[in-house]
């Protein structure tokens, strides 16, 4: 984004910290929370309880405690999170490399399909494919990968488009290397910079579908927590007991804010030019 | 005429759009377990009656046939009949509540486009200063704040505590219903008025640095005048393109905002199918939503040579 008041290099540095550092203890919170205390999918206590040293963030509607949920819904985000965007980055790196370097025949059909996949509006998509298969946590992995790989190919398909005419590839396929060889020396390890980055924002975006799908009922299914169906659980709730509602929302919104700062910072650390 | 040509290529690609959506619906379905056969009669019938029922139906034809017949039939508005409650025609569900989903999507692109527009052109104006800091952090909440936080924390403020408006949509409605829209409009509206004043702010910017700017203020156009009549009316044709672009997030946001605040639209509808697992129903939800948003990002490009002059001349 090339926006002409851009602020000072600290400023932003201090962002890009902020999210890694906050991407860490999320990870640390995601793998700990849930075993500390309390069991996170069962009462444990009188519902409604407020924040106390027995239940660190107090209790929800069934008793069940906050804290230990909140951790297991970041354990959902994240296995999601990633889950999808390998998935995605595979077929998707896939795609785009066979679209440059695969004879037409296969390379042309297989970006047209990219091409449609990716005007098909996400959300019609995922829903549709949840709809006709079945809700819960692994549909909603392939239904959002499936959204996710046309991006990536058509992102990996343009990048490798224009490496291939790169002097050092084309003296390469003078000297005789095989197109694999020239792909996985020369043209993948440019792009995995690139492709981290945006892998970071759009992880943002995959942890943020399976919260509006969970929080519309339709995503992870219950006993197991996600951070969009406590959102959507604690709305009922919310004239006597708002507090419940707060959780979720802050640590949905502190982790998209995390994850663009660190997509930021990476794609300003790989291009310096465009960055300021 | 490149012209013609260009607006002949675009309407082609259109409608390849929409068979490609209509191909992926179909095949969605026929990839995924179990069929219309098995759904109607029930998990536990035998066999041999599954597969008569198939024969009837004509489930053991081979799909190209059906595809083409599932789009002959969804052209008419025929999309078969729901599996559950009444077994309603799909079409008489979704004309119950496709208006409210238009209504309320009409809103808020409209509001969108007011204020977004205002604010976009305001920053530029004030570029590098206060306001436009101010504009460009406020416009970086709207699109990183999903809709689905923002709703019960807007509905908690001014429903719950200063009790102004209403919590969600109700069948006995005791005021006007402008009031029950007025939070899911916002709502919805807040995404896709953060793309446009974005939008709008880097287009002026990008206007008011070019020369016959700089001849107008030379020739002393009051200022006013200047952004709104030489600037702004140059530099909006890439903002109305996004606002047919913005129409994906309106998409994502009216299944949301109707779920949360219970609006009877296609995207409560649509959710309400799913977990019911009522597949034709689902499936003309999604081929009804991808072709209005087709449909409407079509006329939208369609629009830009008929505003403006420089695209169609450049073309002829």
């Amino acid at each position: 984004m090339n926006s002409p008041g851009a602020k000072p290099k600290s400023r932003k540095e201090i962002a890009f910290w902020f999210g890694v550092g906050f991407l860490v203890l999320l990870v640390v919170f995601a793998i700990l929370g849930p075993l500390i205390r309390h069991d996170p999918l069962v009462p444990v206590s009188k519902p409604f309880l407020m924040p106390s040293g027995l239940h660190w963030l107090g209790t929800d509607e069934q008793g069940r405690d906050v804290f230990a949920r909140l951790a297991y819904g970041a354990r959902i985000s994240l296995v999601v999170g990633f889950t999808v965007q390998i998935l995605s980055l595979l077929v998707g790196v896939t795609v785009g490399l066979l679209g440059v370097f695969a004879p037409r025949w296969i390379g042309m059909p297989l970006m047209r399909f990219a091409d449609g996949m990716f005007a098909f509006p996400d959300i019609l998509l995922a829903i549709l494919i949840i709809g006709v298969w079945s809700m819960g946590l692994v549909p909603v992995i392939v239904a959002l990968a499936i959204t996710a790989w046309p991006a990536v190919a058509r992102l990996v398909y343009t990048q490798a488009l224009s490496l291939k005419d790169r002097e050092y590839v084309v003296a390469s396929q003078a000297m005789g290397a095989k197109t694999t060889y020239r792909v996985v020396r020369h043209v993948l390890p440019h792009l995995t910079g690139l492709l981290m980055a945006v892998a970071m924002v759009d992880l943002a975006g995959t942890i943020l579908a399976e919260s509006a799908l969970s929080f519309l009922g339709i995503g992870v299914q219950a006993p197991q927590p996600s951070w969009g169906s406590m959102i959507n659980i604690a709305r009922l709730d919310m004239q006597s007991n708002p507090q419940l509602l707060v959780w979720p929302c802050v640590i949905l919104c502190l982790t998209i804010f995390a994850l663009n700062f660190v997509g930021d910072g990476l794609r300003a650390r790989l291009d310096p030019k465009r960055a300021d | 005429m490149k012209l013609a040509k260009a607006l002949v290529m675009r309407l082609l690609f259109g409608v390849l759009s929409l068979v490609f959506i209509s191909l992926v619906t179909f095949m969605a379905d026929e990839l995924a377990p179990g069929d219309a056969a098995t759904a109607i009669i029930g998990e536990k019938a035998t066999p041999g009656a599954v597969a008569a029922l198939r024969q009837e139906m004509g489930l053991d034809r081979p799909w190209p046939i059906r595809y083409v017949e599932f789009v002959g039939r969804a052209v008419q508005g025929d999309f078969g009949k729901s599996y559950y409650g009444t077994k309603e025609p799909v079409s008489t569900i979704l004309s119950q509540n496709l208006p409210m989903t238009i209504r309320v999507a009409t809103m808020a692109i409209l509001l969108a486009a007011l204020i977004g527009i205002s604010l976009g052109t305001w920053a530029a104006v004030r570029q590098n200063r206060g306001a436009d800091r101010f504009v460009l952090t406020l416009s970086t909440l709207g699109v990183t704040i999903p809709n689905f936080v923002l709703a019960p924390i807007l509905v908690y403020i001014f429903a719950v505590q200063l009790d102004r408006l209403p919590t969600t949509w109700a069948v006995d409605r005791v005021a006007p219903d402008i009031y029950y829209l007025i939070l899911p409009v916002v709502i919805l509206s807040l995404r896709p008025m953060a793309l446009l004043t974005r939008l709008t702010r880097s287009s002026m910017i990008e206007t008011l640095n070019q020369e016959f700017i700089r001849l107008a203020v030379a020739k002393g156009v009051p200022k006013m005048r200047l952004v709104l009549r030489h600037a702004l009316r140059n530099a909006i044709l890439p903002v109305i393109t996004a606002i047919g672009t913005s129409l994906g997030f309106l998409l994502t946001g009216s299944f949301i905002v109707e779920t949360a605040f219970a609006l009877p639209g296609i995207g409560r509808e649509g959710i309400e199918a799913i977990q019911k697992g009522d597949t034709p129903l689902i499936q003309a939800t999604v081929l009804v939503a991808g072709a209005l948003f087709i449909g409407i990002n079509l006329l939208v490009d369609l629009l830009i040579p008929i505003l403006d002059p420089r695209v169609r001349e450049a073309a002829v």
